[in-house]
């Protein structure tokens, strides 16, 4: 059985390493920096799942219809760690972009192998 | 070439002024039953932010310069951030994070699946969803505001 | 040389990975039985005691909120200082119109 889900989530860290290290343009290198976050924030979330001699869990909320005594729920503690990694996720793609913007205006190109100008 | 400061077509504006207040009626939702179902502060202050940047770029940048001010939405960032941190220190007598309005409090004290219910987790959702909305606006519209390029 | 030495190293780190992704000799889907009890005790704890401590039905919302709230209060100030900073990049300078 192969589980698809590290899979997919090494093949995502792995992309996005590879167009961290061989793409020039400075727009292409943040992005590769938020597919590594994505591809981290899967394998995170999928080792958390659970299974109970064959039975499907579900997930962890207590509503009104547990009619099956003994269905397992999926660990709660990874979910928590990825919701405050997605949002910092967030504010560091911002602060690269506000970077990015200003380095476009005072070197007018976005080619990472021209940026070697320093002033004073 | 189209100018800096053009909205979008009439098609795009009839649209926007229809669904901008589904959008901020159900991210309110799942913000304020962020402790019964799934959602939460975050995640329903990324959906309001979704219908600010709507407006921002179905109706340009001119109509957006008279109805949002910088000032304002700096000075509910800090208040959002302040009203968090004011509900972890109302039960400083005993740790730093306790729980005190669900264990003997006035108001939030129900039986667990109903509104009023769980302590100060329906404060601490208000306070970081503001805070969240106020920020990723205050971000994509300073954003759209740089006007430093060189000729 | 300094090119075909990157490539080669990238892709022994995808074999290692890969090898990695092995469910006989490497990271485990889908844990259960006694596993669950002698490795994620945390987790049951937290299922089990969630709504009788903090009063929310939604256990992750009551672990990000009440049982983990000093990580959710480190967040915060990343947010409101990442904001800050960026709006701070993109502003008028002295000199201008």
């Amino acid at each position: 059985m192969i589980a698809f889900q590290f899979v997919t989530a090494f093949l995502m860290i792995f992309m996005g390493l590879y167009a961290f290290l061989y793409k020039r343009n400075l727009i292409k290198l943040v992005l590769a920096l938020n597919l590594v976050d994505a591809g981290i924030h899967l394998l995170l979330i999928s080792l958390g799942y659970r299974l109970e001699n064959g039975l499907l869990p579900t997930a962890p909320i207590y509503t009104g219809y547990e009619t099956l005594k003994g269905t397992p729920m999926v660990g709660p503690i990874p979910q928590a760690l990825v919701l405050t990694s997605i949002v910092i996720g967030v504010c560091v793609l911002s602060l690269a972009m506000a970077l990015t913007i200003n380095a476009y205006q005072h070197y007018e190109t976005l080619d990472v192998s021209k940026l070697r100008r320093l002033r004073g | 070439m189209r100018p800096q400061n053009s909205d979008m077509g009439l098609i795009v504006k009839t649209m926007a002024r229809a669904t901008i207040p589904l959008i901020g009626i159900f991210g309110a939702y799942v913000i304020a039953h962020g402790h019964i179902t799934p959602g939460g502060g975050f995640q329903g202050g990324a959906t309001i932010a979704g219908a600010g940047v709507l407006f921002l770029v179905a109706f340009g940048l001119s109509e957006a310069k008279e109805k949002i001010n910088k000032n304002f939405y700096s000075v509910l960032e800090g208040i959002g951030g302040l009203v968090f941190l004011a509900a972890g220190m109302l039960g400083l007598g005993v740790v730093f994070f306790y729980n005190v309005l669900w264990h003997k409090g006035p108001v939030f004290n129900g039986e667990a699946g109903t509104l009023l219910s769980a302590g100060y987790l329906p404060i601490m959702n208000l306070a970081v969803g503001l805070k969240v909305y106020t920020g990723l606006v205050s971000a994509l519209f300073a954003i759209a505001l740089f006007r430093r390029w060189k000729k | 040389m300094k090119t075909t030495f990157g490539a080669l190293s990238l892709i022994f780190i995808l074999g290692v990975l890969l090898v990695v992704a092995n469910p006989n000799y490497g990271l485990k889907f889908g844990l259960g039985g006694e596993d669950w009890e002698e490795y994620r005790y945390t987790d049951q704890y937290y299922i089990e005691h969630g709504v009788k401590e903090v009063g929310g039905t939604n256990i992750v919302t009551d672990i990000v909120f009440d049982y983990r709230g000093y990580d959710t209060l480190g967040e915060a100030t990343v947010l409101f200082t990442s904001i800050a900073g960026a709006v701070a990049l993109l502003r008028k300078w002295r000199g201008e119109k």
